[in-house]
């Protein structure tokens, strides 16, 4: 009871605490994951890859204002097999760069720009300067998504 | 410096009463030129520091105020009729500081190429040229010592310092960055650091789809009660303890064993920052319990 009011003191809360953007987002992310995630479980015929496809649904419609959640939907739209964002050839591929030595320096680093714009959904079709902006709100809400499905996995088991 | 340059401009405007035929090589304009330039100079003497005026010929030294700079202006010519002899001599405000100072506007104008057309011209002496001024809309940059002045060097220069403040903020974002220097670092952990979120998310949403079918009678416990008590920075110690046990257990892809042990690595750090960085929005302050829970790995 003590620790309860000591950590009350303790506690700083802003004037609009609607409006953080990691809370915004995840609170938007839960509230269409869990209901997606409900009805997939009515309907019994959940795979694998349908829960990976509610998942990016989940994280597109929460992060409209970003460019790539737009291509991140379309994606998902088009096809009804999703394509995973990441797969076991990307492990493959990271070993393989660190193991190649660099030649031309240049090179490495559009190389590496372009492996960048491979990652984030519709990245290939900005030019450099905005996949790095995009880049930047799109690791950050990844980690928020990560957050997310942590804490609905552990409150589940 | 300003007056010396100042009197000259006028004792040329006198000198052009005197000479007709300097009247004749400038053209029908060339009196209200010299109008225009009073009246810029009258109402901007204060602003300028400087004023460079020819005799000098190509890329000028300007030794005022104790520092040499050189920028990419050039000597006044008689007016052509075409007008693209019409050149700038009017230096923009300029600090007294180092050599390396830098404006952020970019000059349109190719003015290297005219400056060399303008060295062939003989016509004016030293002493009789007039100013012809121009107040074009165009961006400015200040050529640093030893760089390059053309037009497409100053705008991949432009572009380049664009690319590297956006990676300067991605430094922020993703941790690890801090140690590593140059570019092609940095781009490798950013490229490391979004694969292992997004195998990350992957392997939740496997986790949660084989879970899927208890979720019912427990996924109405979660909620917004848990995020929101997470972003306020309470310390719920136990429930965040179980998140970062569950962590750590995670059977990750084992792609081999050297990435492994990295992304290990900074997955221990990312979470630690990830807590930071939402809880900093909120709190200017944080328990002990929750520092000396994320301290020890």
């Amino acid at each position: 009871m003590e620790r309860q009011i000591i950590n009350k003191k303790k506690r700083v809360f802003s004037l609009e605490p609607n409006k953080n953007p990691s809370a915004v987002f995840t609170r938007k992310y839960t509230s269409h994951l869990v209901p997606a995630l409900k009805k997939l479980n009515m309907n019994k015929n959940s795979s694998k890859q349908t829960v990976k496809h509610e998942v990016d649904m989940a994280l597109a419609l929460s992060a409209q204002e970003f460019a790539w959640s737009r291509f991140l939907l379309q994606k998902l739209s088009s096809s009804t097999n999703p394509t995973t964002t990441t797969s076991s050839s990307d492990g493959i591929r990271i070993l393989e760069r660190s193991d190649k030595e660099g030649g031309n320096k240049e090179g490495e680093i559009e190389e590496k720009l372009r492996e960048l714009q491979k990652l984030l959904p519709g990245g290939e079709e900005m030019n450099v300067e905005e996949m790095l902006s995009e880049i930047g709100n799109y690791i950050k809400c990844l980690e928020l998504q990560t957050i997310a499905l942590k804490s609905i996995v552990q409150d589940s088991t | 410096m300003d007056l010396s340059v100042l009197d000259r401009l006028k004792w040329l405007q006198q000198q052009q009463m005197v000479s007709p035929e300097f009247l004749q090589i400038l053209g029908s304009d060339g009196r209200e030129e010299l109008k225009r330039v009073e009246s810029y100079l009258g109402n901007n003497n204060d602003e300028l520091q400087s004023f460079r005026h020819f005799p000098e010929f190509g890329p000028d030294y300007d030794t005022t105020d104790g520092c040499i700079s050189r920028t990419s202006s050039f000597q006044m010519e008689p007016v052509k009729n075409s007008g693209h002899s019409r050149a700038i001599s009017l230096q923009n405000k300029r600090k007294p500081e180092g050599k390396t100072e830098k404006r952020e506007k970019k000059k349109i104008k190719a003015e290297d190429e005219t400056e060399s057309s303008m060295k062939g011209k003989t016509n004016m002496s030293n002493t009789e040229t007039s100013s012809e001024i121009q107040k074009p809309d165009y961006i400015h940059v200040r050529a640093r010592r030893g760089e390059a002045t053309d037009r497409h060097s100053l705008a991949e220069r432009a572009r380049r310092e664009k690319i590297s403040k956006k990676m300067k903020c991605l430094q922020d974002i993703v941790p690890g960055c801090n140690k590593v220097t140059g570019k092609a670092g940095m781009l490798d952990e950013i490229i490391n650091y979004v694969q292992s979120l997004q195998q990350q998310v992957e392997f939740l949403s496997m986790k949660l789809s084989v879970i899927n079918p208890e979720l019912e009678c427990h996924i109405d416990d979660l909620s917004a009660k848990q995020f929101q008590a997470y972003f306020t920075g309470l310390p719920e110690a136990d429930s965040k303890q179980s998140i970062m046990a569950d962590f750590r257990s995670f059977p990750l892809h084992q792609q081999g064993s050297i990435d492994y042990s990295v992304m290990n690595g900074t997955k221990d750090q990312t979470s630690s920052s990830w807590e930071t960085h939402s809880q900093c929005i909120y709190n200017s302050l944080r328990t002990d319990s929750v520092t000396n829970f994320f301290s020890l790995k």
